[in-house]
């Protein structure tokens, strides 16, 4: 498929008139070539050029680069199977655990350089140190601040569940040796039958002897 | 920086004697090895600490080791008092794990002792192997076959009858 400049170039050279006198005509087709020519160079569908000698009717001499095929310069179509999905897994599992493994990675970086570990020291006369201040990093004392109870109270919270589960136990034992002594000796409000009241009871069948 | 290590404790072997009495000409490579620790290692970490230390220039915060009081032990404490067992055994759980630090500590002297001695370690520490020998007699005896799932109840039950066996050998 010609360009259409090379088109206008072909066309002009036959249509030239053989006469050997310069008439408009030959001006203008000569004009014509030059300008078919200058679009053939220039044509802005096919850039090849550098800009530098864009206008300039010289051009670049490409340098014959020296590479080395393993295919012997003939270009090759490797047919292997597919490494797509591994490569669409790596790479997903690069991003989810850089996603946040970056920030946590900088967060600590920056807590570590910027605040610093805390130093040992002996506990000054009459002072109470708080549950946090127990701890050496920066990021466990702010946890233990934030979010945990303190070891004492947890302590605390611990032997109020054993009172608690104690003092039950305490009661089911007691319960049990009251109920065994209730049914026991029956003098107690626990195990009573109640039976009629003996106003109600109709003597009248034996009250007399002879009836 | 922190502290180094206690220099009484773990002393180094002194190097200005014996004199040295070289008799090759060769350099000495224990020299140039620990030459090379030092400018390869130890100089770009100590400058990496003290470049950090400037930019955290500022007061720093401490961090404690608590004291916990002494309460009663298991054999003080009423029958029926679950309150004062769970105390108890809080406090036989802590001061099991300081007895197994203890351990550590002395098996960790007895270590650089014999790095440090060499060959003739046998006849120059012979205080660290006495200790380390003492403490970890004492401890197996209180402490020995308990298992995971010990408890202060075990341990005085193992301590009753290693005293109904001294009983009987007397």
């Amino acid at each position: 498929m010609e360009d259409p400049a090379s088109l206008c170039v072909r066309l002009a050279n036959q249509r030239r008139p053989s006469s050997r006198t310069p008439s408009t005509v030959m001006v203008g087709m000569s004009l014509l070539r030059t300008a078919a020519a200058f679009t053939a160079r220039l044509n802005p569908l096919k850039r090849t050029c550098q800009s530098s000698n864009l206008l300039s009717r010289t051009v670049a001499r490409s340098e014959q680069v020296v590479v080395r095929h393993g295919s012997h310069g003939k270009r090759m179509f490797i047919i292997k199977p597919t490494d797509f999905y591994d490569r669409r897994f790596l790479h997903l599992l690069k991003y989810y655990i850089l996603l946040a493994g970056i920030p946590v990675a900088a967060l600590v970086t920056f807590v570590n350089i910027f605040i610093g570990e805390s130093e040992l020291a002996e506990i000054p006369e009459g002072y109470e140190p708080e549950h946090w201040e127990y701890y050496k990093h920066p990021i466990t004392r702010w946890i233990a601040r934030s979010f945990y109870d303190s070891p004492v109270k947890d302590y605390e919270k611990m032997m109020a569940l054993i009172q608690m589960e104690a003092e039950k136990a305490e009661m089911r034992h007691l319960q049990l040796e009251v109920r065994r002594h209730m049914r026991e000796k029956g003098d107690g409000p626990w195990f009573q039958v109640q039976t009629l009241d003996k106003n109600l009871i109709d003597h009248s069948p034996k009250s007399s002897p002879d009836n | 920086m922190p502290k180094d290590h206690d220099k009484d404790v773990y002393p180094e072997p002194s190097s200005r004697t014996p004199v040295e009495d070289r008799k090759s000409l060769l350099p000495n490579p224990a020299l140039i090895l620990s030459k090379l620790f030092y400018y390869s290692v130890d100089l770009p970490v100590t400058t990496f600490r003290d470049v950090i230390e400037g930019i955290q220039s500022g007061k720093k915060s401490h961090y404690y080791h608590q004291k916990f009081r002494r309460v009663p032990e298991l054999t003080q404490c009423q029958e029926g008092d679950y309150v004062c067992y769970y105390e108890a055994e809080m406090q036989w759980r802590r001061d099991y794990k300081v007895d197994q630090e203890i351990v550590k500590v002395i098996q960790e002297r007895l270590r650089a002792c014999q790095q440090r001695e060499g060959p003739s370690y046998s006849q120059n520490c012979y205080k660290e192997l006495q200790q380390f020998e003492q403490v970890s007699k004492a401890f197996q005896s209180r402490y020995g076959d308990l298992g995971a799932y010990a408890s202060g109840r075990k341990c005085l039950m193992k301590q009753k009858e290693r005293m109904m066996a001294e009983q009987q050998q007397a």
